[in-house]
């Protein structure tokens, strides 16, 4: 019953979590955060474009049995249309299990993510200047009910994406408007006009099996995309209308939906028609899924760590930072800590204060106590953060603007702020989570000890209501905003671009140089091997040389799993437990 | 007396006008962009003020508030057509709207979920009763005894301790910490896929709000219990040689049932209009928690329609604790 | 569950709480010092007494109390206090150490504040709201129920109307939904901490106010046509002297019993909002803290016990003084 945290906190792979409510570990090397706990893996940067099917079964795997998944204060997908979904949750449940698409994720007993092809059968064949992409789909592929996939049908599924009306909360909005050729196609539902195949963004060949994107501008990345359940198959005509379709999808993964109640549950049950020798990662060995939206987190905590016979074959994606101690010695490798590839920020407003000042705050935000006070757990779901990119992303840089990591130090804060106009903080909190709360009064106590004025006004909604809305009057008066960002995919195109491109939405310090803004534009188009170094050089370019945004935290999350689940572990590549690979131990 | 029920049906009509008006005009004018909610779960926070702008008209929050009110009760009785991110649903009578988080018509979820809020809410008022009625008789028969203060006493206890604070430390010691064998595991399992799972995973919940409830029951039915064997009626048919056992159950218990159905008849009301601690707590998918959810999210079709839902039940249970007040006391007359 | 409504219910009883003036004017006394006598003679009463009195000093000097024990409830840096669960060090007393004087509650787990200075300022705050939404409430309840039960007529239909339209909003329900939207009205100002406190007194007193103004309503009903009143009328005293001066001395003993059982009433449902996550949150209160130490109930049950045993003994002795009030006030319960 304690009041869940706000939607904002796991809101969706590409975003965010309130301001408040992050923290951040700290560089002093007592700290727990450097006790590397944390084996930190490169979240699916590796590709593997010849991995066969079937996949290899997990060490000792068995089948049969139900595996209960609790989401503590998780709402979890309003709608299940896989053209719409961009949440951790929504995504990585259907994707591992009822959702294919080009390519997916195949995760080995570790913990790391390799790309390897799922409807395709390679991870796609691409024009020098990645403009023009052609994926060829396998033999064999079906729908729940025996229908087999045609070129069309994912073809039609592509095109769906455009329709950022009719899918509002869909990623497409984010890449396929911005890559795909004819951006201005609103999309089969919103554009009545014009059919979806004169739209030009995609070719299809029934025979042949092909399916081929063209680009409006070059996209190395595509095959990262691919692997959205979004650039998967849509069955035609009204069987897809999006009113309906999210309640009642048709499946072509190991799973199909039972029964779906939005913000509550969701029951997956084998699907036979899913052939394991067409697929190269996923499983089918539990018979049935349960997953528990918005469950108690007190309640699945006790229930989790009771090991009785309900909890045994369950798991629960969340874990009360009140419980941690007790998880660790009971659980041992059942209490798994997944890094979830995001970075949160302070970002001050950057026209109306100065590197000074940025660097002050920076040495006044008392990281850990704010983590602490944000209901953390000191260097396990937080880490101290150095650079812009998390921690697994190809090309991450290891660099310290100030020569060393950043520590709380009031008195530094004050001989910087000696050299800056600025003086005062204005910020908002999100005030319904008492832990946001509890994090502000911290992180006020520590910027007044580092005598800055602080003016910290309560919000109701999500933070980023107010920091994205550019003509309201309270976001207009803060000098200090906030931004939690997560990758969509391990590549810093994912990541920098959102938060450092002149007015892009998620900028909300409102960070604007020409010559970042022309880089960014320039290294999607070089050689792919040499991009993701560019990208690490370009972030600390960024942080060393202007500092607009300060990061106060890596985010990791922890999963706890019964004890007749086998294979325990987490998905990288999505920051959520690694559902293909989960059975249940006879 | 058929007037009587006419003119209250009258009154409770335009109680329900205005209660569901004040709900529309809350959302309507309180937050400063009453779209905003919508828009941020439909874009997963992603809500740009173009976005925003979309959601507003087609939410109809830059139309006047009147018209999409009339349009709103005019969908209740006949049904209507509504349109939402360039696909229309047809919604039919009774049409609350569409859900801002599924898109789908709200009375069909509301249909769905009724039968857990009224398992939840018989079950709940038949141990008020079962439990609460019999004990405040034979406290008020043994009135000033040991057992008469030991019960009293705990009881005021019992209810001293809020509510929620209660149920939760019994969901924890007995479902989670005992793990009682004949209980299932709480939540709500419809009767006719499985009366066996539907008692289990109910009777927690039930025995929690009979028990809290019933400490009321046993304190009002004392109460008047006492205050009826103190009547001079009953003095007269003591004096009259009557046996005591007719003296108490048929004399006294009658005088003394009328104040428990007044209270009986609201608080089941009450229940029936949504038990919100309780399906939180034990997770049964009810009125109550779908409300919460909804608040939560701003979802003001649902939040309307709960409104009207549990105000229409309250007038209702008003008015049949009139009549059977009425009924139960001759000295009242309808009028 | 926890709507001071439901408490109010009881005093729906008509057969309750008559008028009991008239008899005790033979023995010179007036009827509420014979009333307090009784009550000073009930050995519960007093230790009740006591024991409000108690937390009522407790609150007012909680400033001096905190100087007195040297402790704080400021924001902390706590890390260096706590270990990685977020559960106090032992060095900080309980769960994992023992009794130390510079905490003597402990300290909180994830804030590392101070307990008892927590706890004071929670006990002032608790009392300081549920005082006012009583006196708020009971103005109102006194000022509709004299009126509508006086003026008659259209009035009295106008307010009964009223009353019965607030019994019928469903008080969680809108009390969730308008705490968020009054916040982000007054999110800007600088009275921010002042309109939660009104805001929360608000919420309680509106629904609290109706059981006694029907109470009161259906007493006046009856006072207004004895002999009397007949005589002030016809004296051509004016109806505000009439009120207040003839009906309201005469319907003090309901007044004092129902005032004495919304005091108890309020404290909880002040702790079961914010248990939902309405009410303050700019200053201390029990329910936030029973919020808070739900979570940590198995690693650190203290913390959860002591705003649970001060709600728990507060309501307790409130309702019991109220219990004894109506006893003494009421002449046929007692021999």
């Amino acid at each position: 019953m304690r009041r869940t945290k706000p939607l904002a906190l796991v809101a969706g792979v590409a975003a965010l979590a309130t301001l408040a409510a992050c923290g951040g570990g700290s560089g002093d090397p007592t700290s727990p955060s450097d006790s590397g706990s944390f084996q930190e893996t490169d979240a699916g940067s590796d590709k593997d474009a010849n991995a066969t099917a079937p996949a290899a079964d997990v060490e000792g795997a068995t089948s049969g049995g139900t595996i209960t998944v609790y989401l503590p204060g998780d709402y979890g997908p309003d709608d299940l249309d896989p053209t719409n979904g961009w949440s951790v949750t929504g995504n990585s449940i259907q994707q591992a299990l009822t959702s294919r698409s080009l390519t997916q994720y195949s995760v080995d007993s570790d913990g790391n993510a390799t790309l390897v092809p799922d409807l395709a059968t390679d991870l796609g064949q691409h024009n020098d200047d990645f403009t023009e992409w052609t994926f060829t789909l396998r033999d064999g592929i079906t729908w729940e009910n025996g229908d087999p996939i045609t070129a069309k049908e994912v073809a039609f599924g592509i095109a769906r994406s455009m329709d950022s009306k009719a899918f509002p909360s869909g990623a497409g909005t984010e890449y396929s408007k911005t890559y795909f050729a004819n951006p201005d196609y609103e999309g089969p539902y919103t554009d009545k006009k014009t059919s979806w195949e004169d739209w030009g963004g995609v070719d299809y060949d029934n025979d042949a099996k092909t399916v081929t994107i063209h680009m409006s501008k070059s996209f190395p990345d595509m095959d990262y995309w691919g692997a959205f359940m979004a650039m998967g198959p849509a069955p035609l005509g009204n069987r897809s209308n999006p009113t309906t379709y999210g309640q009642n999808i048709l499946s072509n993964g190991p799973y199909k939906v039972e029964s779906f109640t939005p913000q509550d549950e969701l029951v997956l049950v084998k699907n036979d028609q899913w052939d394991p020798s067409t697929d190269t990662a996923r499983h089918q060995y539990a018979d049935k899924w349960i997953f528990k939206f918005n469950a108690d987190p007190d309640q699945t905590d006790e229930i989790m760590l009771s090991d009785n016979t309900q909890s045994q074959t369950s798991l629960s994606t969340d874990l009360q930072a009140s419980n941690y101690q007790t998880a660790l010695n009971d659980l041992g490798d059942r209490l798994v800590q997944q890094s979830t590839q995001c970075t949160s920020f302070l970002y001050p407003d950057y026209a109306s204060t100065d590197i000074n000042f940025r660097k002050a705050l920076a040495y006044a935000y008392p990281y850990e106590d704010v983590w602490t006070a944000g209901g953390q757990v000191p260097g396990v779901t937080r880490t101290m953060a150095n650079s812009i990119m998390p921690p697994g992303m190809a090309g991450k840089p290891d660099y310290y603007v100030d020569g060393e990591a950043f520590s709380y130090d009031p008195e530094k804060a004050k001989e910087l702020l000696a050299d800056s106009d600025v003086d005062s903080v204005s910020m908002i909190y999100y005030e319904p989570d008492p832990l946001a709360v509890k994090a502000q009064n911290v992180i006020t106590k520590g910027f007044e000890a580092a005598g800055l004025t602080v003016k910290a006004t309560p919000v109701q909604e999500s933070p980023y209501s107010t920091w994205t809305n550019t003509s309201d009057k309270l976001n207009k008066s803060l000098n200090v905003r906030g931004v939690a960002w997560c990758s969509d995919w391990p590549s810093a195109l994912t990541f920098i671009p959102p938060l450092f491109r002149s007015g892009a939405v998620y900028n909300t310090g409102g960070f604007s140089e020409a010559s970042i803004d022309a880089e960014m534009k320039k290294i999607p188009t070089m050689d792919l091997d040499k991009q993701a170094d560019a990208w690490g050089a370009l972030d600390e370019k960024i942080e060393t040389e202007y500092f607009p945004a300060i990061p106060t935290a890596y985010y990791n999350q922890l999963f706890t799993f019964g004890s007749k689940i086998g294979n325990p572990s987490g998905d990288e590549a999505l920051g959520a437990p690694n559902y293909k690979n989960l059975f249940v131990m006879n | 007396m058929y007037a009587y029920i006419l003119k209250r049906l009258i009154s409770g009509a335009v109680v329900l006008l205005l209660v569901s008006f004040s709900v529309f005009a809350l959302f309507w004018y309180g937050p400063s962009e009453p779209a905003r909610a919508m828009c941020d779960t439909k874009t997963s926070n992603r809500c740009t003020p173009e976005r925003l702008a979309v959601f507003t008209e087609e939410l109809g929050y830059d139309n006047n508030i009147f018209a999409e009110y009339g349009r709103y009760v005019g969908g209740i009785f006949v049904g209507r057509d509504i349109t939402i991110s360039s696909v229309t649903v047809q919604c039919d009578a009774p049409c609350f709207g569409l859900s801002y988080s599924t898109g789908k018509p709200v009375w069909n979820d509301m249909k769905k979920r009724l039968p857990a809020t009224v398992s939840v809410a018989v079950g709940g008022a038949f141990l008020y009763l079962l439990i609460g009625v019999p004990m405040g008789v034979a406290a008020a028969r043994r009135r000033g005894s040991l057992a008469d203060k030991a019960l009293v006493s705990s009881f005021l206890v019992i209810s001293s301790i809020p509510y929620y604070l209660f149920a939760l430390l019994a969901y924890l010691y007995v479902a989670v910490y005992w793990q009682v064998p004949w209980l299932g595991e709480p939540g709500y399992t419809p009767i006719t896929q499985n009366p066996v799972a539907w008692f289990g995973g109910l009777a927690l919940a039930w025995l929690c709000l009979g028990v809290f409830g019933c400490t009321q029951y046993t304190r009002y039915s004392r109460g008047s219990m006492v205050e009826a064997l103190s009547e001079d009626y009953i003095r007269t048919a003591k004096a009259k040689g009557l046996p005591t056992r007719t003296v108490v159950y048929k004399h006294a218990l009658r005088a003394a049932l009328v104040p428990i159905v007044t209270i009986f008849g609201i608080d089941f009301g009450t229940l029936l209009a949504g038990t919100i601690f309780t399906e939180k707590i034990f997770d049964i998918n009810g009125i109550g928690l779908w409300t919460l959810t909804a608040i939560r999210a701003m979802d003001l079709p649902i939040v309307s329609a709960t409104a009207i839902f549990s105000a229409s039940v309250l007038i209702l249970s008003n008015l049949a604790v009139d009549i059977v007040y009425s009924a139960l006391d001759p000295r009242v007359r309808l009028s | 569950m926890s709507a001071p409504v439901a408490e109010e219910t009881t005093e729906l009883d008509p057969q309750k709480s008559r008028p009991k003036g008239n008899a005790a004017q033979i023995s010179g006394k007036s009827p509420l010092r014979i009333a307090f006598g009784r009550l000073m003679r009930d050995k519960v009463a007093v230790v009740c007494m006591v024991v409000v009195v108690l937390f009522v000093l407790l609150a007012i000097f909680e400033g001096l109390l905190q100087k007195a024990f040297g402790v704080t409830a400021e924001t902390q840096f706590p890390t260096q206090f706590l270990n990685l669960n977020g559960v106090p060090k032992a060095e900080f007393g309980p769960p994992y150490g023992t009794f130390v004087w510079s905490h003597p509650f402990g300290i909180a787990p994830t804030t590392a504040v101070d307990n008892l200075a927590y706890w004071l300022e929670g006990a002032r705050n608790s009392l300081e709201i549920a005082t006012l939404s009583t006196i708020v409430a009971t103005v109102l309840g006194i000022v509709v129920g004299l009126l509508a039960g006086f003026m008659g007529g259209i009035v009295d239909r106008v307010l009964s109307f009223f009353t019965d339209f607030f019994l019928t909003l469903p008080f969680l329900l809108v009390a969730l939904t308008i705490a968020p939207i009054v916040n982000e009205r007054f999110r800007d100002g600088d009275h921010y901490e002042a309109a939660q406190v009104v805001l929360l007194v608000m919420v309680l007193s509106f629904f609290g106010w109706m059981g006694l103004a029907r109470l009161i309503r259906g007493e006046v009903l009856s006072l207004r046509e004895r002999e009397f009143v007949h005589a002030a009328r016809v004296m051509g005293m004016p109806t505000r002297r009439i009120l207040v001066k003839e009906l309201l001395p005469n319907i003090v003993a309901p007044i004092v019993v129902s005032t004495s059982l919304m005091l108890p009433a309020f404290v909880a449902a002040e702790s079961g909002l914010a248990y939902l996550g309405v009410g303050i949150r700019t200053r201390p209160s029990w329910g936030q803290m029973l919020d808070d130490a739900t979570g940590f109930f198995k690693e650190y049950p203290l913390y959860l016990y002591e705003p649970l045993l001060a709600i728990v003994v507060l309501v307790l002795a409130l309702n019991l003084l109220g219990d004894a009030v109506r006893d003494a006030l009421d002449p046929k319960t007692r021999r």
